[in-house]
């Protein structure tokens, strides 16, 4: 089964790419593994047939965050001296995947003991621009109203941040 | 087959949890949580497409849109921390911690 291959790999990469951005020591690398991590998922979304989700996954993950997060490392110009050293790094990542681990392990028991039943069969235009549309302006029209406030509030918030002049 | 995607979005959620926990860097700690989103994004979308309903992949919408907003209040949050304190160490912002002198 090819989808079956695909997943392994997407998979494979995903988790690779993700624990090397939370073991690198400089940001650029995390930043440059987590778009691996992005566009590997945005291939899972794909596999899972949410075609627009792809897209968005796409463009506004690894396009425009991904850029942004780009762009503040190179704007605050981070020198070694201004990163924190973290002597006992690794012992401290193992400490903690050994206290994350046991939660972890039960909720894959959990997961892998629940049954989902059958797969549901394939609807009619499942994952398209046109049904997540009709499905979004439809039942959703409030959470969709409060997310644009929400997208404002940021907007405003963060340019008020910035800009705060120091005062003596 | 969703089993797995399960499985790999607790992964990813739990290598995220690592991430904010063990790490010193902000913007390191910042990008584990925006792994901690894209977990839950996966399970969302992994379970909206075994039940062929879109509602799932509306609420990964969301997150998305959540996700961009913090994007940009995590960034200015950034430029503020590093200007007052020359440094990304999460350790030296305490300014709300317990005074240590």
């Amino acid at each position: 089964m090819p989808s079956e291959i695909l997943f392994a790999i997407l998979a494979l990469m995903t988790v690779a790419s993700a624990v090397t951005m939370i073991t690198v020591h400089r940001p650029i690398d995390a930043a440059l593994s987590f778009i691996v991590t992005l566009v590997s998922l945005s291939g899972l979304f794909a596999l899972l047939g949410s075609s627009f989700l792809f897209a968005v996954q796409l463009i506004i993950y690894a396009g425009a965050i991904l850029s942004l997060i780009l762009f503040i490392i190179m704007f605050l110009n981070i020198k070694e001296e201004n990163l924190p050293d973290e002597p006992n790094k690794l012992r401290w990542m193992a400490a903690t995947s050994a206290v994350v681990a046991p939660f972890c392990f039960v909720l894959g028991k959990l997961v892998l003991a629940t049954d989902f039943g059958e797969p549901a069969k394939a609807a009619e235009g499942f994952g398209s621009i046109r049904s997540i549309g009709l499905e979004l302006y439809s039942q959703w029209v409030l959470p969709f109203e409060l997310i644009s406030v929400l997208l404002l509030v940021a907007l405003v918030g963060a340019v008020t941040l910035a800009s705060k002049k120091e005062e003596a | 087959m969703i089993h797995a995607y399960l499985i790999l979005a607790l992964l990813l959620f739990g290598i995220g949890i690592v991430g904010v926990i063990s790490r010193r860097n902000i913007i390191i700690i910042y990008m584990s949580v925006e792994l901690l989103l894209n977990g839950v994004n996966l399970a969302l979308i992994a379970v909206s497409s075994h039940l062929q309903t879109g509602d799932g992949q509306i609420i990964s919408m969301m997150v998305i849109a959540i996700a961009a907003a913090e994007a940009a209040l995590f960034m200015a949050l950034f430029v503020v921390l590093f200007r007052t304190r020359r440094s990304l160490d999460a350790n030296l912002f305490n300014l709300l911690g317990e005074r240590r002198d």
